[in-house]
Formats: C-alpha cells, structure tokens, sequence
C-alpha cells in the first residue's frame, strides 16, 4: 500500500462568532479574516511537514479548495510545484487543480508538465471537477460541469503526451487552435491519473479509462458502490480486472501512542467537517446541477407535504431514497457537518488510535469496501499542530505503513 | 375559456404549448419560470388576443436537444415560433428572460412581427463594470431573491411546502435551464444594447414599479434605447407584474394593442 500524506492549510483562526454569524464560510467571508502572516506559518508548516513525509517513506498530495477557512491552497499547481523541488523521493499527487473550474485546459497541461519535469517524474495528477461555493468563486457554470471535465481530461491528456508539433483543438467546451507545450512531461508518455470521485457515473468513466479512483470520506458503503460501478463498467468494456492499486481512500488519519492519544489528537482534524463545510444554500443544495431535478421536493420543502407522508406510509417496505441512491456531494456534505468523533471511527471517515487500532481500522474498511493500494491521508486540518502533525507522520510511517506495506498479509487480511 | 395544453412542434423541436383565447396572436415568452395554466392573466388576456406560451427547450415539459444550450439556440428557436403562428402578424410579448429573447429577436425584423412587448426584461447591462444591473439570482440568498421578486412575496411567492412534487420538479429543472443559458454573463448580452436601435416595431416595455431584479430606472433605458418605445409602470407589482396586478397589466397590454 502506498500512503500520501496531505493537508489543505486550513485557517481556523478566524473568530467564532464572525463564522456563525456568517451566511457560508466559504465563499463569502472577506479576506481581511486572513492574516497573511499566519498564512505564511501555516505554508511554511506544511511544506516542513511534506519534508518529514518525504524523509519518512511516505508520499504527498496537496488539494485545492477556493476562497475559504477550509483551506488555503486556492492553486494547486503553484503548491505542488514548491513540494517537486523541495522533496526528494516522494511520490507528489496533485488532487488536484479544479479541471471544470478553469477555462484552459493546455495552460494545467503546462503546469503538471513543468511539475513532472522539475520532480524528475514523481508527479501523479488528480483530476477534481469541483463543485458548490467554488463554482461562485471561479465564475463557473455548475451545467455543463461533468461535460466540461472530462473534455477538460481528453485535451490535458493529449496536450501532455502529444510529441509532434501543434495540433489543434475545437471541441464544444474549449477550442485551441495551436496546442504545443515544452516542456512534455517526464514520465512517459505522461504521469499517471487520478479522480476524486463517488458518483457511480464518474467513477465507471475512471473504470473505463483505467484512471486510479480514490473516495474521499465516503464510507465504506458509499465507496463499495462505487468501486462496483468501476469494476462493472471495466468488465462491460472488456477489459480486465482493475488491481488495488487502481483505488484510493481518502480518510482523516492519526496515529498516537495510544488509543486515547490518537482520538483526542485526531478528533481535532473533524475541524474541517464541523466548521469549514458551512455553505450558504444558494452555493449549496439550491446550485443548480448540485442535485437532480427529481430532488427537489426533499431539497425544496421545509417540511413534508402531509400528502408525502401518507405515501410514505403507505410505502413503508419500499426503501428509503438515500438508500437506492448515491449521495450528491452536497447531501454528503450535509451528513457531514455534524458529525461526532465517535460516529466519524464508526463510519470509516476517521482512522485514529494507537498503530494497531488504525492498521485494524484501515484493514476492516478494505473488508467492507474492497481492497485498496492508496491511502489518502488527510492528516491535519484545524486546530491539529504543526507539532502533532509531524508526530502523527512519524508514528504512521514506523509503526502502521510497514504492516500495510507488506503486500501479501495485507492482501490476506483482506482477502482480495 | 381555459387553456389548454398540447404538442407544437417547430423546425423540428416540439414544445409543450400552453394556448388559449382568440384574435389576433400573441406569442409569450416565459420568464425564470413557465407560466402556470392557472395564472388569472391568462384568462384577462384571452379576451384580447389569441395566445401561444410554450415552454421554451429545457422548460417545463419541454426536452431541450442535444447541444441546444446557448441564447444563440433560443432566439432562433424564437424566430421558428413566430413563422410556426399561422397568421401574417404576431405580437411577440416577452417576461423577463423572455423579454430579453424577445428583444433579441425583434432586434432580427422577423416579417411577421407587428408588435413588441417587454414585461421587467432582462438582457443588456448599462451600469459601470462594477455595478450589477440585475440581482444574481443564482448567488444570492434564495429568500432575498423572493423578496426582491415580489412587491407582496408572502402573498404571491410560491410556496414550495403546498406545491405537489411534479411541480417541484418542474421548478428546479427550469433553474438548471435558466443557469445553463444564462450564467456567463449572467442574464444579459453584452452586444445587445447596441442593435436595439433596430426594433422597427411598436413597443410597449412594462415595468413592476417595485421590482427589485432589475429597477425601473434600467427599464427606462431600455425603453430609450429600443426606437419610438412607451414605458409604462405598473404600481404595487415587482418582476412580474403579470402576476401581482393581472387586471392592471392586461389593461395596458389591451391598450397598447388597440392602437391603431
């Protein structure tokens, strides 16, 4: 098993009385709340933290989120390409620069390409279609936004492993007339792709194109089905059998001491569920594209229509709608919010504890969900310390990533 | 007479049509929402004309085609409606989104046109770069939007609570459409304002005295810029006039199509 370790620079400083009065704490809020000099700290921390990573074994990944306390990597490309230089033998997964967000395609191939090249080939891109308050933030159309990411995808690929001269591009979401970039990338033909995804559509569109799919705080049941659609659209397609290394799991993770060190310490990184998800509904559940049409007497209603009950009733047996269906990101955040550290263990969202507590948690999620080849290690978030940080790195790294590591019990354990 | 509700195809798109009274035709062209077959304007105007309100690609009951998805699409959709009414005169009367399609396309000459309505359109920008004209709708808190919509919202807002589910339904897949065509720049062309000049038809703009989408005072340039144009206010009404003051607003529609 491979692990990254990440964190999104969050900024938790910001009053708690200006946050609950706000509207969304993303988004809106303006920037005077920020001090840039604590942001500069909290930078600097995290790249020291990427180093220790690095130093340990462990590899790294950055996210980019807009305009919010939930994190300050507002470009991804511009982070990631300070880590290629500043690591030495980590693996760099960037999940990643926010594909339906940005209007040029070839200008992210240019980045990634000059990252691979300035890592001398350790880059791994994630694709992100992003979503909610960042739509409002980037000026883009929520319509339209899976279209224009896998378009998006299609024009980045051929950009990076193209290697003949121009070429040219007039597609319905981006034309381009003169697609060119130097540096092409150093791994060939270019590095390998990732999608932070749980709608089953998406995630059979990765199974088809043999992108790594990683979930992100899904649970293991949300994350099975998609792993199901992955798998099904695969052997649909004729292809073969995707391996683990072809999943991902995005979980917050701490490793302590002990039992009730690692929850304590890693309970603080549910900071960025309980806080920094807050999102007014105009950028939430009432975006449009953010949910079906066929969504909205839940989503619209402020109670249950006396009628809708009595169907209800009389539909006892039938299952409940979130049951048939997968969450939307915005029903998921919703779950979310106000989550409890217990709950967060109990639902596969928060691996905290000594080592052998965390290495029987991340085994028992394989269990339910399938087996997986990356963890996503969303290792710091909130009020969580630099200091903690590092000594969550160091206990994962000495006491946890060598049993998951070892491929073949942990394959056993698991029983792939 | 009540309307009634059928199939109109044009150019090869078929929409859900709402039709009803007689006379000369109008075609109407819904605003943000479609217009409820039970909304009192519609009978007050059956006694004026001979009405058309389909439900524009992606409205209502409307499919919206493969690759359909622009204003471009929308306005030539609009010529097609004008040469599908089996009559050599049409009067084109546009709500607000619609009113903007409406403009879009009197600004093209189509032959049949014979009149042009505006109701609180939407569809130009005259402010500086760093003044909204017209409230983001989609980026606004949804219970300010319905204050801003209405001069009476308690009144005249729709109550998500009592509406039945197909309704619902309808109502969130017209905000999906609405932002897809919509959404950059939001609301408006920014070529527009400039070949309004050639509208060469008799135009009425209508205007809610109390709308808080786009003001009076925007509605007033519009009519400006639109050749030999009225406009007319419509007292305690906000962006949809059509619907807080029925009798009031098709007396100025029956007006302004009585004149000679």
């Amino acid at each position: 098993m491979r692990a990254f370790y990440g964190c999104e620079v969050t900024y938790p400083f910001v009053p708690q009385e200006v946050l609950d009065a706000a509207n969304s704490v993303r988004a809106s809020l303006p920037n005077r709340y920020c001090d840039p000099k604590i942001a500069a700290d909290l930078y600097h921390e995290t790249l020291d933290e990427y180093l220790v990573a690095d130093d340990v074994g462990l590899n790294v990944m950055a996210t980019e989120h807009h305009a919010g306390i939930n994190s300050l990597i507002g470009s991804n490309p511009t982070f990631v390409g300070i880590i290629a230089r500043q690591t030495r033998k980590a693996r760099i997964l960037s999940l990643g620069t926010l594909i339906s967000l940005r209007k040029d395609p070839v200008r992210i191939a240019e980045e990634y390409a000059m990252i691979d090249v300035i890592s001398r080939g350790r880059l791994e891109i994630g694709l992100v279609k992003s979503g909610g308050s960042e739509m409002a933030s980037n000026n883009a159309n929520p319509m339209q936004n899976e279209d224009r990411l896998w378009e998006g995808i299609d024009l980045i690929c051929k950009a990076l492993s193209h290697r003949e001269g121009p070429f040219s591009w007039e597609g319905k979401h981006f034309t381009h007339r003169h697609v060119n970039i130097w540096p092409g990338p150093y791994q060939q033909p270019m590095p390998k792709l990732w999608a932070a995804t749980g709608d089953p559509h998406s995630t059979a569109e990765c199974g088809r194109r043999g992108i790594i799919n990683t979930l992100v705080l899904r649970g293991p049941e949300g994350t099975k089905k998609a792993w199901d659609s992955y798998k099904r659209a695969r052997r649909e397609a004729g292809l073969p059998a995707p391996t683990r290394d072809m999943f991902g799991y995005a979980a917050m993770v701490y490793v302590g001491q002990t039992d009730e060190e690692g929850m304590r310490i890693g309970s603080k990184i549910l900071w960025f569920l309980n806080t920094s998800l807050k999102t007014a509904p105009q950028m939430s559940k009432f975006l449009p594209g953010s949910a079906p049409p066929e969504a909205a007497p839940q989503i619209y209603r402020s109670k249950p229509r006396p009628a809708a009950i009595s169907d209800a009733r009389n539909r006892r047996t039938a299952p409940r709608a979130e049951e048939g269906t997968t969450k939307s990101a915005s029903q998921n955040a919703a779950a979310l919010i106000s989550i409890t550290p217990e709950q967060a263990v109990a639902q596969g969202i928060l691996f905290a504890g000594n080592p052998d507590t965390v290495y029987r948690q991340i085994m028992e999620f394989q269990r339910k969900a399938g087996a997986f080849g990356n963890l996503n290690i969303i290792g710091r978030s909130g009020f969580l310390t630099h200091r903690e940080a590092v000594e969550g790195i160091k206990m994962f790294a000495r006491e946890v990533l060598p049993r998951l590591a070892d491929s073949n019990r942990a394959v056993c354990d698991v029983g792939e | 007479m009540n309307p009634t509700t059928e199939g109109w195809t044009v150019g090869g798109i078929e929409v859900e049509l709402l039709r009803g009274g007689s006379g000369k035709p109008a075609l109407l062209l819904h605003g943000f929402q479609t217009i409820g077959p039970n909304a009192p304007f519609l009978s007050e105007l059956a006694k004026h004309c001979g009405y058309f309100a389909p439900s524009l690609p992606g409205f209502g009951a409307s499919k919206r085609p493969k690759d359909f998805d622009t204003i471009y699409d929308l306005v030539r959709h609009t010529l097609d409606l004008i040469e599908g009414i089996a009559s050599d005169q049409v009067t084109l009367m546009g709500f607000s989104f619609g009113g903007w399609l409406a403009a879009e396309a009197a600004v093209m000459r189509p032959a049949k046109l014979e009149r042009l309505i505006l109701v609180d359109p939407v569809g130009i920008r005259i402010s500086d770069r760093e003044t909204r004209d017209i409230l983001d709708i989609f980026n606004v808190r949804p219970d300010v939007v319905r204050d801003k919509t209405f001069y009476n919202a308690k009144r005249f807002a729709p109550d998500f609570d009592v509406m039945s589910d197909a309704e619902l339904v309808t109502y969130a897949r017209n905000r999906e459409s609405l932002c897809l065509y919509t959404w950059n720049p939001l609301l408006y062309n920014p070529q527009l304002k400039t070949w309004l000049r050639r509208i060469n038809v008799p135009t009425l703009v209508l205007w809610g005295a109390y709308d808080g989408i786009v003001s009076p005072n925007y509605g007033r340039t519009y009519a400006e810029l639109i050749p030999g144009a009225r406009f007319e206010l419509i007292d305690n009404a906000g962006h949809q006039p059509e619907i807080e003051q029925p009798d009031d607003f098709v007396a100025h529609v029956a007006s302004f199509m009585s004149r000679g």
